[in-house]
């Protein structure tokens, strides 16, 4: 949990993690459309967002306390999450029965 | 403002209103995951306005509660965001004869839903930059406005779920949601499951070097897996 010194580095962080969303935003429309990148280049960074994302997501639902742990609530329902956002366009859902399975789990194994 | 910059904000905010309503569980949940990761309300506001991303600003969390260097939140929230530079580019041409500050200002703004809704008819309108600025500008308002409000209420709704019902777990659901979609090309996967593992098997490297260690060999294997794909397709064709 952070703590009072920590306040300023805080905001420090919310500026840098700002610059780095605001300048890949702006890029081509400050630039004007004559610049513009390499097709390899362009081609690679199509798939950041989605090895950032997975590379975020699985840790938190894979591991317990350091080791691997596939049998855990959050695991499980990590699945039903990806089950739902896969057979309903429904922007709810997803939210919703990743929560109930949680707690209901949880609720269920004490 | 210009008649045919109203003309625009009007034509742009009827094309985006039925999109603003996927915006409504996303803001709630950024809010929510703000404060379970421990920032005052206050804080939370102040990182909503400043950032102004639901995916970077979910994705950074962790780093920040896990005290994690600078740097790392940059690269992190970087490959969170190179998406955009995609959509700057598509959008790019349509900003001509549009003023440098509008353009920060449009950069800031920018979002998923605005650029779907509206990337087809800014570029349409070629000589009225006015215009298109405004079908721009419109609906980014009306997104930041509707934005700020629901997790606000996200914010001030988190602080009365007691701690035991773990609602940090909606951040991750997020995440998940944004993820899915992408991953339906099988390159996609290929990065996806590379740099998701990676990441389980080197989160004891020093400095969560893992992280952005696994996001690179992710960007390596969806690259790799493309190329030997499209040579296959060669060969069967031949």
């Amino acid at each position: 949990m952070l703590n009072a010194e920590d306040t300023g580095l805080l905001w420090l962080a919310f500026v840098v993690i700002g610059l780095a969303t605001m300048l890949p935003r702006s890029s081509f429309i400050v630039a004007g459309h004559r610049v513009s990148l390499p097709g390899r280049v362009k081609q690679a960074l199509r798939y950041a967002p989605a090895a950032a994302l997975a590379a975020l997501i699985l840790p938190d639902v894979l591991l317990q306390g350091g080791q691997l742990a596939p049998l855990n609530p959050k695991f499980v329902a990590a699945g039903v999450v990806v089950a739902v956002a896969l057979r309903w366009r429904n922007p709810w859902l997803p939210f919703i029965t990743g929560m109930a399975v949680l707690l209901g789990l949880r609720f269920w194994l004490g | 403002m210009s008649p045919s910059f109203k003309r625009g904000m009007r034509d742009g905010v009827r094309r985006y209103l039925p999109f603003s309503v996927g915006l409504i569980p996303w803001s709630l949940v950024t809010g929510i995951t703000m404060r379970s990761a421990g920032l005052s309300p206050f804080e939370a506001v102040g990182m909503n306005i400043i950032v102004f991303g639901a995916t970077a600003q979910i994705g950074t969390l962790p780093l920040i509660v896990a005290g994690a260097p600078l740097w790392l939140m940059v690269l992190t929230a970087l490959a969170l965001n190179l998406r955009f530079l995609i959509f700057s580019a598509a959008l790019a041409p349509a900003f001509d004869g549009v003023r440098q500050r509008y353009r920060w200002l449009s950069g800031y703004l920018m979002t998923d839903g605005v650029f779907a809704a509206c990337v087809d008819g800014m570029n349409q309108n070629k000589d009225d930059p006015d215009w298109r600025l405004g079908y721009y500008l419109g609906p980014s308002f009306l997104s930041w406005g509707v934005w700020q409000a629901c997790s606000l209420i996200g914010v001030l709704a988190a602080g009365v779920v007691p701690k035991s019902w773990s609602i940090e777990f909606m951040g991750t659901t997020a995440l998940i949601v944004l993820l899915v979609p992408m991953v339906r090309q099988l390159p996609m996967l290929c990065a996806a499951l590379v740099g998701g593992l990676a990441a389980c098997l080197l989160q004891g490297l020093p400095l969560r070097l893992g992280l952005i260690s696994a996001i690179v060999l992710g960007i390596g294997t969806g690259f790799v897996a493309e190329h030997l794909l499209q040579q296959r397709k060669h060969h069967a064709q031949r």
